[in-house]
């Protein structure tokens, strides 16, 4: 494109040229257009460098210079936007008569106006309408953020009681042996509030104060609000805890207190279930003490984990802790 | 599904009630003197005293709770004196941490090889 308005340019430069000299020399002043006929004899009628002068010629030019007008005025306009030289044209235009100046002196209005326009790809219109766009964009994106800030804020703040993500996976079914010797499964509390605490006989002084803890509790809640929680003891240590064992242990506490023992394997897959830790502490002379995590969990007549108490609860924030949780699940 | 197969069938008598009270306090000739707790407060009488007699897991005591200690230890099993002298031991240990103002500050000091750590 730029090769062709280079080409087209410099030829319409000897056009120019030839122009000038023509007028010079020449005066066919019938014509309205001085001559561009040499050089578009030249162009159009290659062959015949003579010129005529004979009717025919005289026709020809006619048409030549029809022709060559309308091209010179289509010319004109891409001279303008490539090379700006409209002094050139305009004196060629002056040196044009008086039909053809009108022609030109509108093409070059029409010129000008394009040449406003073509000057540059940004105008202050265009500016104006970017910075409005931009700054739309800008209000209704901090407009937005703010809403989902709002909203963060909102749900953090409000305090979600119970299971709002799901539900701890605490807890599970078991198969362990009672005090009295039967097989029992988790199956047998269902339908009743259980309250469990895991724990081993030999304890020196934590689990029987937690179990005298957990059988006052127990006395509390029937009193204050008449709901029945049944205590559940299981032993973490298997081995020495035998049912007997166990049997004597549990009746010191509370007549309804339930101990729990079993086979280490079951055990171990109870303690699991409910992330209980517990470890044997070596000692020597067979005798031992087991390191278990001291915690209380009470689950629901469904056998769902509903919530833990831990060592640092007395009998009064056990009791009502408890007593809370049954009148919510409801 | 059996029960742990243990190799005495007897119960253990010394883990229940009446000789936990036992461990803990002991009623002789309707006077009643605590073997384990008595032990403690002894010692905590005789802190002024220089301890000479070694008990168990570094805890040293003056010898005038000799008596006391040797109650103490008839009445509760080892394995239980030893869990409540280090009990004991954890509660000193913090307790110096919170009454002492003026005296151990100064320069960290590095640590040593091993001594006996007195508790």
């Amino acid at each position: 494109m730029a090769t062709l308005i280079s080409r087209k340019a410099s030829s319409l430069r000897r056009l120019r040229r030839s122009f000038f000299f023509s007028t010079l020399t020449h005066s066919r002043s019938s014509m309205t257009a001085p001559s561009p006929s040499p050089l578009l004899n030249h162009l159009f009628r290659p062959a015949s460098h003579p010129r005529p002068s004979s009717i025919l010629s005289q026709l020809d030019n006619y048409l030549c210079q029809g022709l060559g007008t309308q091209w010179l005025i289509l010319n004109q306009k891409h001279l303008y936007s490539t090379t700006n030289t409209t002094t050139g044209v305009n004196s060629s235009g002056a040196q044009g008569q008086s039909g053809d100046g009108d022609k030109l002196g509108d093409s070059k209005q029409t010129g000008d106006a394009g040449n406003s326009i073509r000057g540059g790809p940004v105008s202050w219109l265009s500016f104006i309408l970017l910075v409005i766009t931009g700054t739309c964009l800008i209000y209704y994106y901090d407009l937005l953020k703010k809403q989902r800030i709002e909203e963060i804020n909102a749900n953090t703040q409000t305090v979600k009681h119970g299971p709002s993500v799901g539900k701890a996976a605490i807890g599970g079914p078991f198969s362990l042996i009672n005090h009295d010797g039967k097989p029992v499964t988790e199956k047998d509390f269902m339908g009743k509030w259980t309250l469990i605490y895991f724990g081993f006989t030999h304890c020196p002084d934590i689990c029987p104060d937690e179990l005298i803890k957990l059988a006052a509790a127990i006395d509390k809640i029937k009193k204050k609000a008449g709901l029945e929680v049944v205590p559940l003891f299981i032993s973490v240590d298997p081995e020495r805890d035998t049912v007997e064992q166990v049997r004597e242990y549990v009746k010191e506490f509370h007549p309804n207190l339930i101990g729990l023992t079993g086979d280490v394997e079951e055990i171990r897959k109870t303690a699991r279930a409910f992330r209980v830790y517990f470890m044997k502490t070596e000692e020597e002379d067979s005798d031992y003490l087991v390191d278990h995590s001291i915690v209380m969990y009470l689950m629901s007549p469904e056998w769902e984990f509903v919530k833990f108490f831990g060592k640092n609860n007395d009998v009064d924030s056990l009791t009502d802790g408890v007593i809370n949780e049954i009148k919510r699940y409801k | 599904m059996g029960v742990a197969a243990n190799s005495q069938d007897q119960i253990h008598v010394d883990i229940l009630f009446e000789a936990r009270e036992a461990c803990y306090k002991i009623y002789a000739n309707s006077q009643l003197s605590l073997a384990r707790d008595a032990f403690y407060t002894c010692i905590k009488k005789q802190s002024n005293k220089k301890p000479t007699e070694i008990a168990s897991v570094g805890l040293l005591y003056p010898a005038d709770c000799k008596k006391t200690r040797a109650e103490y230890e008839k009445h509760c099993r080892s394995t239980w004196v030893k869990h409540f002298d280090r009990q004991y031991c954890a509660k000193k240990r913090v307790q110096r941490l919170l009454d002492d103002k003026d005296n151990r500050k100064g320069p960290l000091k590095l640590p040593q090889p091993y001594t006996f750590k007195e508790c």
